[in-house]
C-alpha cells in the first residue's frame, strides 16, 4: 500500500498532465529515461531537470519546445 | 540464393533458404561478437535444452554464398512452420514472452545480453517456443540499459495486458500494427486506477510519458543519451525477474464461455458419432501417411491429436475462437503434442505484409500441408459468410493435396439454427453439389456418414 502511494506521488504529474505522444521521433528515449530513473540518482536528476523545465513552461504559458518546432532546427544544424 | 525478404533489419546477417535448408550469413563485424558470445557457452546450453534453434557451421564456398572475409555461414535446424505473433493465441504469446525473459536472465549470468526483443525472433515447435536469431545475443556491458525494453513491451507485454486487463485479444491489432501496441495507446484505454498499479505505471504509463517528455525536449534527451551507463546489472536482473513473475500470473480477463470452447463437451454429436469421426481420421492418416496436417477449424485440437497419434509428424490447428485456441495450446503442451494452434479467420487469412508487402508471408505463401482437415467448417464459410460453396471447396483443396472435409446438410440442427433468422439464399448448398465441386479438382477416395442428420466425411485427393 505504502509502495503504491509513493509510486502515485511520483507518477501523478506525469500522468495527469496529458501530452500527445511523438513516438516516431526517437524510439528509445522513453525506455532510456525509465531505466536511467531506475538506475539511480544521476538518472533522476536528468529526468527531473527535463520535467522541471516543462513545469516552468506550463506556468509561464510557454510550453516546452514542441517536437515539430525542435526538429527543423536539428535538421538545419546537421 | 536470394535472402529471405523478412531478414533485412539487422545488418549483421541475412537468412537464406534452399532445398529445405535454412542458412544465416554473419558479417565479419558480427562474427567477432558472435564468437565472444559463443565462448561463454550460453548458446550451446540453450540449444541443448531446445530453447534456441539448432545451429551448425556451414561452408559458404560450397553453398555459393558470397560473404565478406571474416564472415560466417550458419545452418539452422528447420522450423516446421513459420508463424507470427499476431497469429498466436494468448497462451502462446505468454510462453514466448517468458522464454525471452528467462533466456535473457540466463544469458546475463554469463555476461551476455539480448540487443532486441522482437516477437518475430520466436518461433514454435508444437507448444515449445524457440528463439531463432542467434545474432541478437551480444556481450553485456556493465551498466548498459536493456535496449529491447520498449520493443518487449510493445510486442509481448502490451498485447498480453490488452487481453489480461481488458479482455481484448491482441491478434487484430498486432496484425494491423505489426510492430506492436504502443504504450501510449494502451495507456489511454486503461482506467485511471489501473494506471497507478506500480507495474503498469512503470512499463506502460511512465514509459509512454517519458517517451513524450524526451521527444518534447530533444536537447535534454541527447544529453541524457550521452550519459555514462546508468543501470547496474542487479537492477536490470531485478527488472527482468519482476516482469517474468508478472507475466507468469497473467491470464485472459474474458474467461467466460465463448461459442466454441465448450463445443467439444456439449456439441450435438453423440459419442458414437464422434468416435466414428475419430476413426475415419485415424484410418486416413494411417493409410495415407501425411507428415504435416493442417486442421482448419481445429477447436480444442481433439481431431489434430487423433491425426498425430495415428502417425502424422506435425499439426497446425487454425481457429478463430480465442478460448478454444488456448485450450488447444494447453492440450498440446500438457500432452507434449507436435501441435501448434494458431488464430485464423478463414474468411480473412493473414496477408503478405510489412515492407514492400514481402516482410511477413500470408496464408497462401506458407501453404505446406500434406493433408488438411476441414471438419464442421464448410457451413460456417458457405452459409455464415456467404462464400460460394464451390469457392470454399476449392480453397480447402488448394491447401493440401489430400484432405478430410465434412459436409453438414441443411436439415442438421446447426445449419437450421444458422438459417433460422435469415433468408435461405443458398440453393446450391447440397451434398450433390459438394461432391461435384470436389470432383472438379480431384477425386473422392472415401465417404462416410457420421450423424443421423446426414453429416458426411469425404476423403479427397487432388489431381
Amino acid at each position: 500500500m505504502k509502495k503504491s502511494f509513493s509510486a502515485f506521488l511520483i507518477a501523478a504529474p506525469f500522468i495527469l498532465i496529458s501530452q500527445p505522444s511523438y513516438a516516431y521521433l526517437d524510439p528509445g528515449t522513453g525506455a532510456f529515461l525509465l531505466q536511467a530513473l531506475l538506475g539511480g540518482v544521476a538518472g533522476v536528476l536528468v529526468v527531473g531537470r527535463i520535467y522541471w523545465a516543462k513545469i516552468k513552461g506550463f506556468f509561464r504559458g510557454t510550453p516546452a519546445k514542441s517536437p515539430e518546432a525542435a526538429q527543423p532546427s536539428r535538421i538545419d544544424e546537421a | 540464393m536470394k535472402p529471405d525478404p523478412g531478414s533485412f533489419r539487422d545488418p549483421s546477417g541475412r537468412v537464406y533458404s534452399r532445398d529445405g535448408h535454412i542458412y544465416r550469413t554473419v558479417s565479419a563485424a558480427a562474427a567477432e561478437e558472435f564468437d565472444a558470445v559463443r565462448a561463454t557457452g550460453i548458446i550451446e546450453e540453450l540449444e541443448r535444452e531446445g530453447l534456441v534453434v539448432g545451429t551448425d557451421e556451414a561452408d559458404a564456398g560450397k553453398l555459393g554464398l558470397d560473404i565478406e572475409s571474416g564472415g560466417r555461414v550458419l545452418e539452422h535446424e528447420r522450423i516446421p512452420f513459420v508463424s507470427y505473433y499476431y497469429e498466436w493465441p494468448f497462451s502462446a504469446l505468454k510462453a514466448a514472452a517468458l522464454l525471452h525473459l528467462r533466456m535473457h536472465l540466463r544469458a546475463l549470468s554469463k555476461g551476455v545480453t539480448l540487443k532486441d526483443a522482437t516477437a518475430y525472433n520466436v518461433q514454435f515447435k508444437g507448444s515449445q517456443p524457440v528463439f531463432i536469431d542467434l545474432l541478437s545475443f551480444t556481450p553485456y556491458i556493465e551498466g548498459h540499459i536493456w535496449e529491447g525494453h520498449r520493443q518487449f513491451c510493445e510486442q509481448f507485454l502490451n498485447p498480453l495486458l490488452l487481453r489480461a486487463l481488458l479482455g481484448v485479444p491482441h491478434n487484430a491489432w498486432c496484425r494491423g500494427s505489426m510492430e506492436g501496441i504502443d504504450s501510449g495507446e494502451l495507456s489511454r484505454l486503461l482506467p485511471l486506477r489501473r494506471k497507478f498499479n506500480p507495474k503498469i505505471l512503470m512499463h506502460v504509463t511512465l514509459l509512454s510519458r517519458l517517451q513524450t517528455l524526451g521527444a518534447g525536449d530533444r536537447d535534454a534527451t541527447l544529453e541524457t543519451m550521452s550519459m555514462p551507463p546508468v543501470l547496474p546489472r542487479e537492477k536490470l536482473v531485478r527488472m527482468l525477474e519482476k516482469l517474468e513473475s508478472w507475466i507468469e500470473g497473467l491470464s485472459p480477463a474474458d474467461t467466460g464461455k465463448t461459442v466454441w470452447a465448450d463445443y467439444e463437451n456439449d456439441n450435438i454429436y453423440d459419442s458414437e458419432e464422434r468416435a466414428a469421426k475419430h476413426e475415419f481420421i485415424a484410418k486416413t492418416v494411417t493409410e495415407q501417411r501425411p507428415s504435416l496436417v493442417w486442421d482448419i477449424g481445429c477447436n480444442t485440437g481433439e481431431f489434430s491429436e487423433t491425426a498425430l497419434k495415428a502417425g502424422a509428424e506435425y499439426g497446425i490447428g487454425f481457429d478463430f475462437d480465442q478460448n478454444a485456441l488456448d485450450s488447444a495450446f494447453t492440450r498440446s503442451s500438457k500432452k507434449e503434442l507436435a501441435l501448434l494452434p494458431l488464430f485464423l479467420d478463414a474468411a480473412n487469412p493473414s496477408p503478405n505484409q510489412g515492407w514492400n508487402e514481402q516482410e511477413r508471408s500470408g496464408y497462401n505463401g506458407r501453404i505446406c500441408a500434406d493433408c488438411v482437415l476441414g471438419l464442421a467448417l464448410v457451413h460456417h464459410l458457405a452459409i455464415g459468410k456467404n462464400i460460394p460453396l464451390r469457392a470454399v471447396v476449392h480453397w480447402l483443396m488448394a491447401t493440401a493435396p489430400l484432405g478430410v472435409v465434412e459436409f453438414v446438410p441443411k436439415n442438421d440442427s446447426m445449419v437450421k439454427q444458422m438459417l433460422a433468422l435469415r433468408e435461405d439464399i443458398f440453393p446450391d448448398y447440397t451434398a450433390e453439389n459438394f461432391e461435384a465441386y470436389i470432383k472438379e479438382k480431384g477425386e473422392i477416395l472415401g465417404k462416410q456418414q457420421t450423424s443421423k442428420s446426414g453429416r458426411c466425411l469425404y476423403l479427397y485427393k487432388r489431381r
